[in-house]
């Protein structure tokens, strides 16, 4: 199909994301651990945690979001460039979604179920986020089994915008309808003034623009990448 | 052709396809009484409690759906009619007559698995009236879901159990508001103490059958 525009970041810009992701994420990893945090009940040093765990959603949330875009757009162009986008996209949805979850277990286990020495109890937000990321590998499997590339691509958004129509119903109408520890559930707002105390802001706003920072660099880069292999296939003497 | 006869046909066509062999049909009802009395054996004569009945229920129901149902695309593609019914047809009116031929199925199938179960294990449910709604709007939440799975799966060169992999993770908030509402209709509650999951079922449906009617043109169109 048609080809567009070629997804080649100016390097000064990629220089500048770069080295400002470096100190940030350097910053925010000093600080996080050595800062100094209010001593609450129950969370005490574990809410050092906010700094690494949150972050790791709102990427994964805006990976999310951009994978259905380019989806939608793959299905308006059929641009192939598209069609990179919204795979890389969802591998790093993946990836940030499985560090959401490791960061999530390390917290529960020292909150909640610190009595118990229990690691996974099936709350639900947690279940829903591993379904989360069952969904994205079945995304994965169905690209395998098809051969021709430009209906791989068509089957595959296809199938990527009909499971984010299911995405509310997993991570926000069932998780708020069983009992949770989590927050953001209800009874217990997220962001409330016992969870975040004015000085943590300092760390978590860069933090999160951090590893937002550090999901694009990845993301512009993986793409480069996959576009540049594409290209060669079709063109093996270039 | 207008739109209510296009699908109508398409509907029939599969009707009377499936009635000739009855292939589909008698495997879907097989495996689920196969399910079901291999859960007999596996939980003994002992009594379950509500919520492990509830699940078994929906399990067999979920798996049986999600084998059973992926053929109706399949089999176009191996009788190679699928440009016939390109050329007479909208892709809406073949999305429309293929779902209303899996909803008679998966009804048919929850008629089989609802019915069995109870009678076997010998559950006596307090408020019929919710299970019967519930198992109703499961079976549209599982046939929107499952129409538009199988015509992905059509297109893919390997198939092997693809179409569980795709579906079951999706099909995740259906089973967990399906239990728990069944649970509730096993208990005897009223309908109110339902209204959550009732509403995450309807929810559901339109969700599911709305995505697959806006969908359904890029799959079936090359």
């Amino acid at each position: 199909m048609s080809t567009s525009s070629s997804p080649v970041v100016p390097p000064r810009v990629y220089r500048l994301v770069q080295g400002a992701v470096f100190l940030v994420l350097t910053g925010v990893i000093v600080a996080g651990f050595l800062g100094s945090i209010p001593q609450l009940d129950i969370l005490e040093q574990s809410a050092r945690n906010l700094y690494f765990h949150v972050p790791m959603w709102f990427t994964l949330m805006g990976a999310t979001i951009l994978s259905a875009y380019h989806s939608v757009r793959y299905l308006q162009t059929g641009d192939r460039l598209r069609d990179i986008r919204a795979r890389e996209a969802a591998w790093l949805a993946l990836i940030f979604g499985l560090l959401g979850i490791v960061t999530g277990m390390v917290w529960a286990r020292f909150t909640w179920y610190v009595g118990t020495g229990k690691w996974w109890n099936f709350d639900p937000k947690q279940s829903m986020a591993a379904v989360l990321l069952l969904i994205y590998g079945a995304y994965f499997v169905l690209r395998d089994s098809i051969e021709d590339r430009d209906t791989r691509g068509r089957i595959a958004a296809v199938y990527n915008l009909f499971a984010v129509v299911t995405m509310p119903f997993l991570l926000y109408i069932i998780p708020r309808q069983l009992p949770s520890l989590h927050p953001g559930g209800e009874g217990s707002p997220a962001f409330s003034q016992t969870d975040l105390a004015p000085a943590m802001r300092w760390v978590f706003y860069p933090s999160v623009l951090g590893f937002l920072g550090l999901f694009w660099l990845l993301y512009t880069q993986r793409v480069r990448l996959a576009w540049l292999r594409d290209q060669l296939r079709d063109e093996p003497d270039l | 052709m207008n739109w209510l006869a296009g699908a109508w046909a398409v509907f029939r066509k599969d009707l009377r396809i499936e009635l000739r062999t009855r292939y589909a049909l008698n495997s879907l009802l097989l495996f689920v009484l196969g399910a079901l009395l291999l859960v007999l054996f596996a939980v003994g004569p002992r009594p379950l409690s509500a919520r492990v009945q509830s699940a078994l229920l929906w399990i067999v129901m979920l798996f049986a759906a999600s084998i059973g149902l992926g053929r109706s695309f399949v089999a176009e593609q191996e009788r190679g009619t699928v440009l016939l019914l390109q050329l007479h047809t909208r892709p809406s009116m073949v999305f429309a007559g293929k779902w209303l031929f899996n909803l008679v199925l998966v009804g048919l199938l929850t008629i089989v698995a609802a019915g069995p179960f109870l009678f076997l294990l010998d559950i006596s449910i307090r408020a019929p009236g919710l299970l019967a709604s519930v198992l109703a709007l499961g079976a549209v939440g599982l046939a929107s879901a499952t129409t538009l799975l199988a015509a992905l799966v059509a297109r893919a060169a390997r198939q092997g159990p693809l179409l569980p992999v795709l579906l079951l993770p999706l099909l995740v908030p259906l089973l967990v508001s399906g239990t728990s509402a069944t649970r509730k209709a096993i208990a005897g509650l009223p309908w109110v103490q339902a209204q959550d999951e009732l509403l995450t079922l309807v929810g559901f449906a339109g969700a599911t059958l709305s995505a697959s009617i806006v969908l359904f043109d890029f799959v079936w169109t090359d």
